[in-house]
């Protein structure tokens, strides 16, 4: 099935996955009925049906970079649902008409495929598609399949600053290890001026990141080629033109692994596109979303006459068609459309498992890609003993440095190794020990926070923002490592969550009082674990939902209990074994760990339901049992006795 | 008159005690043989609370607060009960064990000593001596109200046989044939109204000077 189980956090947000990111979120909460998202499938796209399906009609819906999650506002536990973005085939966005609202349809990657239609595709393709787009595609379809020009080529390039000539990276320069000084640079072959560092390792990094294995694959397909000579099979002119290198690695790959139904085909030049241009790449005549082609398996059809049954035909070779309709009837579909459309151009998804920046340790590539190289792991040698573990760390912290030194190379570069510098962040907060709750809380804000501009313009983007804030802030409150709660004694000021929760964020993305304090008092409507509590003295305090005021009367009488049979370390003039002993807030506060004002706020509170009265004296204020009240003291059986 | 100093427990040695503090019961139902009780002299025991810190401190939560008061009223009550006080001067009896616990080092405000009496005034258990309201600085304690003692008084020469005789009014609080009596020692102010009541219910008639007033039951 599409539609796949989420699993929800305690804030009823959709659990993420590793490395996954939030882009933007859509729902509302206004109104009663407030239908805003809701999920429509149809069965059959030949039959428009709306077959709405039931229980998923109001919700919002966050978009990641990696999921498309539905979380329904009535039974969040039971009625939530993702869709894997690697399973969507294409999209199409309904802007809207009169009473029908915007819609967004999710088309699914059917499940089978004909392979003479690849290796159409794939043949219709190579002539015109440069030769480094080939083993990308190899090595990302799921299915591996014979290439027809399987060309020896080095995989990366960088361009000569002078004469812009595009030279290949030598195929031994691994970026995570090389070096300035370590590592020999060819000059550029056509002028013979020698290239930056920083910019051979830009490109490499580049390369690296744009495809999973670049390093070993190369050299397990081809002869491993001699450092510094160009390589000749390679078109000049494909290779110098890195945009539409890429752009044309997108739509060979789109082609190969979905369906060529993807695929829009040009009216004019009959170049396949991808579905997402807009023009056409070769001719750049305008093309028409709804020829998403059918044109391969149904040559006959023309662009030119595009009419709505058009893309209602199946593609031949698929018995189900089903296709999930996003309906976005309270706005918000501009913005989402957009996000969707950068994510499915990104396809973070394809990165997840694949290592980042290659490593020199890597088991495959140990062998050939760093023999060249001038790492210690290159010829490692077994070592035992702390000398072996010497050397390790040694290894390590180099790798560490190179890591970082890498990333702040500029801007494009730390983007490219971003992931591997979260990973860091993450060791160092680990290794840090004490700190490690905060620490780690900056890598968790790298990814996971709501802030402002997710949600973009819009009417109620504000409001949407502090509903998302306020479950931010009640996974924050209730996840269990950071134990935020539990260390303030179950209960925490507001103003102390506001330090702590804007300390974990890092510095970046603060929260404003104001908006705090408004997703503070969403808790209760939202049903989330944690609620707001107002004292009479107006100090707003957060603590668990199930902590009631009837609960801490009861730990505040069980602890003065036991002052009963305590002796006390000094002489007391009244009968403390009746009596037990006053409190002030200072005690309360050290017995529970509550910070002193919350300490006064409880007993005060105590002290107006009639559990605790209080004594002035010099001392300061004392909190005692109520054994003046007679409904209230200890012993009721004993009242109006004189003793 | 020792009203001005009601303090010492020693004043009514010869006091019949009573038996352990009962709150007070409505005015009405008052068995009329409680005036006549005897027994040995004991001295007063306070409550618990008043050996209870917060006791002493103006509670404000207001259940508890009106059971404070409600406490120190049934105290106050019994404690002048005990000692056979009439009239209670609020700067005198501060230092009074009564406000005033030693052992505990604790005592009660003029302002909450007010309070009580003004709570004890509105459940008619009170009342302040001449009209200055809660400036004055004595206040009638009425463990027993004046319409109490009326009854009580007439009970007693009902029983002992002295209707139609006269008596001073000094004969009747001071001489040794009311010793046995609660109204011993009664504070003249006191007597006086007291006889007023009796003479308003047609029971006696009060005759002669100011010093030399006496009064003749019927």
């Amino acid at each position: 099935m599409f539609l796949k189980q989420v699993d929800l956090t305690t804030a009823l947000r959709p659990a993420y996955l590793p490395d996954e990111v939030l882009l933007t979120m859509w729902g509302s909460m206004r109104g009663k009925v407030s239908e805003d998202t809701s999920l429509k499938a149809k069965s059959d796209e030949v039959i428009p049906s709306k077959n709405k399906i039931p229980d998923y009609q109001n919700g919002h819906v966050y978009l990641t970079s990696h999921r498309i999650c539905y979380v329904d506002n009535q039974d969040p536990r039971k009625n939530s649902t993702a869709i894997d973005l690697k399973e969507v085939d294409r999209y199409e966005f309904y802007a809207g008409f009169l009473k029908s609202s915007a819609k967004i349809t999710l088309v699914p990657k059917p499940p089978k495929r004909s392979s003479i239609q690849n290796r159409a595709i794939s043949s219709l393709y190579s002539p015109s598609r440069s030769a480094t787009a080939s083993p990308l595609s190899r090595t990302d379809s799921p299915f591996h399949l014979p290439t027809p020009e399987p060309t020896p080529s080095s995989t990366a390039t960088w361009i000569c600053t002078i004469c812009s000539f595009s030279n290949p990276v030598p195929s031994n320069f691994d970026p995570t290890t090389a070096s300035e000084l370590t590592t020999p640079l060819a000059p550029c072959l056509n002028c013979g001026i020698k290239p930056q560092f920083g910019h051979v390792l830009k490109a490499a990094i580049s390369n690296a990141a744009n495809r999973p294995s670049p390093a070993s694959s190369v050299p397990l397909r081809a002869p491993l080629p001699v450092r510094g000579r160009t390589d000749a099979s390679r078109p000049h002119s494909d290779v110098g033109n890195e945009p539409s290198t890429m752009q044309s690695q997108k739509s060979n790959q789109q082609s190969q692994e979905a369906k060529k139904s993807t695929s829009i085909q040009c009216p004019r030049c009959t170049f396949l596109n991808h579905p997402s241009l807009r023009e056409c790449e070769i001719c750049g005549a305008r093309l028409s979303p709804e020829a998403a082609s059918t044109g391969l398996e149904n040559p006959l059809l023309r662009a030119e006459s595009p009419g709505p049954t058009l893309n209602q035909l199946p593609a031949p070779g698929t018995e189900e068609n089903e296709s999930i309709k996003l309906s976005f009837r309270g706005g918000g579909e501009k913005l989402f459309h957009e996000r969707l459309k950068g994510c499915m151009t990104q396809r973070k998804w394809l990165l997840q498992g694949a290592p980042p920046v290659p490593k020199p340790n890597r088991p495959a590539g140990a062998d050939t890609g760093s023999s060249g190289t001038t790492t210690p792991s290159g010829e490692r040698v077994k070592t035992a003993g702390i000398a072996g573990l010497e050397q390790r760390r040694l290894e390590v912290r180099k790798n560490n440095e190179l890591a970082i030194g890498n990333a702040f190379e500029d801007l494009e570069t730390l983007m490219a190794s971003a992931k591997e510098i979260v990973a860091l962040a993450e060791s160092f907060a680990t290794s840090n020990g004490n700190g490690t709750s905060e620490t780690s809380a900056v890598a968790n804000a790298l990814g996971l926070v709501t802030t402002k501009e997710m949600l973009g313009g819009g009417s109620n983007s504000e409001s949407l923002y502090i509903s998302e804030l306020s479950r931010n802030l009640a996974e924050f409150l209730t996840d269990d490592a950071r134990g935020v709660l539990r260390k303030a004694g179950g209960i925490i000021t507001l103003v102390d969550l506001w330090a702590k929760f804007n300390r974990a964020r890092g510095g970046v993305e603060l929260v404003s009082p104001l908006d705090f304090e408004k997703a503070a008092r969403l808790w209760e409507k939202l049903k989330l674990p944690v609620r707001l509590r107002e004292f009479k003295s107006g100090v707003l305090v957060v603590q668990a939902s199930d902590r009631t005021d009837e609960k801490t009367i009861k730990t505040l009488l069980f602890w003065l209990s036991d002052l009963h049979s305590l002796p006390p370390d000094r002489e007391l003039s009244w009968d403390w074994q009746l009596f037990g002993r006053g409190v002030t807030a200072q005690d309360a506060a050290e017995n529970f760990g509550w910070s002193i004002g919350v300490a006064e706020e409880e007993l005060e509170m105590a002290e107006e339901r009639g559990a605790l009265c209080r004594e002035e004296s010099i001392e300061g204020l004392k909190y005692w049992e109520n054994w003046i009240d007679d409904s209230q003291s200890p012993s009721q059986s004993q009242s109006y006795n004189v003793i | 008159m020792s009203t001005s100093s009601p303090i010492q427990p020693s004043f009514t040695p010869t006091a019949p005690s009573l038996p352990p503090y009962q709150p007070p019961p409505p005015a009405s139902k008052i068995p009329t043989s409680a005036l006549t009780t005897t027994s040995s002299p004991s001295p007063f025991t306070y409550p618990r609370e008043h050996s209870f810190p917060p006791f002493y401190t103006r509670q404000p939560t207001l259940q508890t607060h009106h059971a404070q008061l409600q406490k120190w009223s049934s105290l106050i009550l019994a404690y002048c009960r005990h000692n056979r006080l009439f009239k209670l001067s609020l700067i005198d009896s501060l230092d009074s064990p009564l406000f005033y616990n030693q052992r505990i080092r604790k005592r009660l405000g003029i302002s909450d000593v007010k309070e009580v009496v003004e709570f004890m005034r509105r459940e008619g258990r009170a009342e302040w001596v001449g009209k200055g309201g809660e400036n004055s600085a004595e206040c009638w304690i009425w463990w027993r109200t004046p319409e109490e003692w009326a009854s009580g008084i007439y009970e007693w020469i009902d029983e002992t046989a002295q209707k139609n005789t006269v008596l001073t009014l000094y004969e009747l609080t001071e001489s040794e044939a009311t010793l046995s009596q609660e109204f011993h020692g009664m504070d003249p102010d006191l007597l006086q109204r007291v006889m007023n009541i009796l003479v308003k219910r047609g029971k006696a008639q009060v005759f002669g000077q100011e010093d030399q007033q006496g009064v003749k039951f019927f």
